[in-house]
């Protein structure tokens, strides 16, 4: 079997060059939280093909499986990848695509999550213990005095997530600062909307309704299992929870009462930071200068790192941040729910 | 490939199940290698080759357990959950405790002979169906993975002989020594069959692929980083176990309790104990499997020994033309089936196509394969039902 193979493998000549533009990867790690198929992936595809219409995007989604990961970063460099834009499944166990990577000469540029202990050329993501602050600030202001005599429910993100240690390491300052009571505190693998959903009822059953004033969850998917849990568990009013990304279904919900806040982040504005630096990556093998605002040690030198600002989004200002960058239309955010968007000021 | 079926008997429908068992798994693999390659020309190259070889050793590994557990007619769906936890068990017994490699290898293994002893006893003394016996582990050994785990959810492999099983390859001037050695030793094989007088096409065919196919998948793999040492390791794995299968009084046992366990322990083998071995060999393996992933990936996580390495290794064996109705079957389609479903997932991730589409064409195969297994069974029992025992 393997022998025929040979043959024809040497009637073909082994491994073409690329012909024409240059062929970017953007390996993306999961399908459970919206942002990276409906935001990232298309601003990166057009992006690129603005700066470079002859170039191609190659793009992935791990469903967020490290090793599923692995294969597609080789699939993408046996492809003829010139850069991998890589936004990993697991921070600790993708050094080894960067280490395959490097060793194929191909730059890697880490998206949103950083990797650790190879090298990675560039790095692009939000300054995330601000989000965990923004989100903090956001719970304790809406539950104000009731922090008295009741607790919060916490629940951060996946732990193979270095991120989630940020969102969580900023939210602790605040939490700390004001003497919060922190009745069960949650790593949601995954990042996972049902084990988020699980944990709430958890909490809810141990805790008793009466006790919870607020719910820390690090992401809108997350939020919308807890507030799924607590529905179903009959609190009513519901008590404030958190959320991030500015998923389409998390506005809603802000529009609703269900959810007090999330973070806006502009996936937009990440992606297509992420495409013109991975063209310049390969078209000059350099990272543009006075992109980088800071550097990281990620264990095997410093990383130029772009950090981009976060916004909070609440009622009152979902007209000025997500629609007006034209994140959502009025349109997706407002569908049956027109009275609901008058109050809160949104309209065409 | 070696000896697919073990009986041999007369009838012309019997040599059609015969050709369709043998020859159909290789025949798929040609025509998805075929396909993929017109599709996209880099799927045959050294890089893509090596990379699939890299991808498909871990259910690979595990997929010879699942054949023999399939010879004695039993299925083991916990192999996915019991190669995660003997993973982790690695993992944690090497970073966390300090356990030299060995030692730590050893220590999964052990648990995984543990996990299929359970399973063994249960199905021979208690007579409980397999598919809820290993059903009932695959969800118990994935709860005892996220408790080895602890709090952190993965665990990384820093150990350098760990780190190594997966990272290494054979620098090319040894891989040329090995392949010619074997091709040398095929070709002594083909020479005595040949004076002896034993010319059947079956016989001397694995020894001629053997003789041209070394030196040319070393030509391959020396195009690009060498032969993996995992793709040794496997192959060893593969012959060790073929030979057990095919030349030892257990595997003779085994088949024997596939095709008919009454008449088996009327016969006097003792079935309870081979079938406890043979839970115990298939979950031991599924640890090898395991370790091999763990080795590649350099962490153990979560998702480590999930259902879709499970469902992976069934699909590779069954794909590979070892029988769902026991007592018929060959170690070496665990390679096989491996290849092909490896093949599928490396095209179609080269192909740029989503997870759905990668499902389905397994899912596909898959049903071709068992499709055959049947037509093959039941042309078998039409052509003898004295010599075949079902």
């Amino acid at each position: 079997m393997l022998a025929t193979s040979a043959l024809v493998l040497l009637a073909c000549g082994g491994g073409p060059g690329a012909a024409g533009g240059e062929r970017i990867a953007f390996l993306l790690p999961e399908t459970k939280t919206a942002r990276y198929e409906t935001q990232d992936r298309p601003a990166f595809e057009a992006r690129l093909a603005e700066i470079c219409p002859s170039c191609e995007a190659i793009v992935h989604n791990a469903g967020h499986d490290a090793a599923r990961q692995q294969s597609q970063a080789e699939a993408a460099i046996t492809n003829g990848a010139s850069v991998l834009v890589l936004d990993p499944v697991d921070a600790v166990s993708a050094g080894v695509i960067a280490r395959h990577a490097a060793a194929s000469d191909v730059p890697v540029v880490t998206y949103d999550r950083l990797l650790f202990d190879a090298p990675v050329a560039f790095h692009v993501t939000f300054d995330n213990e601000r989000v965990g602050m923004i989100q903090a600030q956001a719970l304790v202001a809406a539950v104000d005095d009731a922090l008295e005599e009741g607790q919060l429910v916490v629940l951060n993100g996946a732990t193979t997530d270095a991120n989630a240690a940020e969102f969580r390491r900023g939210a602790s300052l605040v939490f700390e600062s004001r003497g919060v009571r922190i009745g069960a505190e949650v790593d949601v693998p995954d990042w996972s909307p049902d084990l988020a959903q699980e944990s709430m009822e958890r909490a809810i059953a141990t805790l008793g309704r009466g006790s919870i004033v607020g719910v820390y969850s690090a992401n809108d998917a997350m939020a919308g299992g807890a507030i799924a849990a607590m529905r179903s568990a009959g609190l009513a009013p519901l008590p404030p929870v958190t959320g991030q990304d500015a998923e389409l279904a998390a506005i809603r919900r802000i529009l609703t009462g269900e959810q007090h806040m999330t973070v806006y982040k502009s996936f937009r504005t990440q992606a297509q930071v992420a495409a013109e630096v991975a063209y310049a990556l390969a078209r000059d093998g350099a990272v543009p200068a006075g992109v980088a605002t800071s550097e990281i040690d990620n264990g095997a030198g410093p990383v130029p790192t772009l950090r981009l600002t976060p916004v909070a989004v609440t009622r009152d200002t979902i007209a000025t941040t997500v629609i007006a960058d034209g994140m959502w239309t009025v349109d997706e955010v407002c569908r049956d729910l027109a009275s609901a968007c008058e109050q809160a000021g949104v309209s065409r | 490939m070696a000896a697919a079926h073990h009986r041999a008997g007369p009838g012309s429908g019997r040599i059609a199940g015969r050709i369709a068992n043998r020859w159909g798994a290789p025949a798929g693999l040609a025509t998805i290698w075929l396909v993929l390659t017109l599709i996209n020309p880099r799927f045959l190259s050294a890089v893509n080759l090596t990379n699939l070889v890299l991808q498909i050793v871990a259910v690979g590994a595990i997929a010879v357990g699942v054949v023999l557990v399939l010879l004695i007619g039993e299925i083991d769906l916990s192999v996915g959950a019991v190669s995660g936890l003997g993973a982790a068990v690695v993992a944690v017994a090497s970073a966390r405790y300090g356990l030299g490699p060995w030692l730590a290898i050893l220590a999964g293994l052990a648990v995984g002979a543990l996990a299929g002893a359970v399973h063994g006893l249960l199905v021979a003394h208690l007579r409980l169906p397999s598919l809820v016996v290993t059903l009932a582990g695959l969800l118990s050994w994935q709860g005892a993975l996220l408790f080895v785990l602890g709090d952190t959810g993965t665990v990384n492999v820093t150990d350098p002989t760990l780190v190594a099983i997966a990272g290494s390859f054979v620098p090319p001037a040894a891989g040329w020594l090995l392949a010619v050695g074997v091709a040398l030793l095929a070709v002594a094989v083909l020479v005595r069959h040949w004076r002896r007088g034993d010319r059947a096409p079956a016989a001397l065919l694995p020894w001629a692929a053997a003789a041209v196919g070394a030196p040319a998948v070393m030509a391959v793999f020396n195009l690009d980083r060498g032969v993996p040492v995992v793709a040794l390791l496997f192959l060893g794995l593969i012959v060790i176990f073929d030979v057990l299968v095919r030349r030892t009084r257990l595997g003779r046992h085994s088949i024997a309790i596939g095709s008919d366990a009454t008449a088996a322990r009327r016969a006097g083998i003792p079935v309870d104990r081979v079938r406890v071995t043979l839970f115990v060999l298939a979950s031991m393996l599924a640890v090898t499997g395991g370790i091999l992933g763990a080795s590649r990936l350099l962490a153990v996580n979560q998702s480590s020994g999930s259902t879709d390495l499970m469902l992976g290794a069934i699909a590779a064996a069954v794909i590979g033309g070892t029988s769902l109705f026991g007592g018929r079957g060959s170690v070496w389609s665990a390679l096989l089936g491996a290849l092909v479903v490896g093949s599928v997932a490396n095209g179609l991730d080269l192909l740029g196509v989503s997870s759905a589409a990668r499902s389905l064409v397994t899912g596909l195969v898959l049903a071709l394969a068992v499709a055959l297994d049947t037509v093959s069974r039941r042309s078998a029992d039409a052509a003898g039902p004295t010599l075949a025992p079902r």
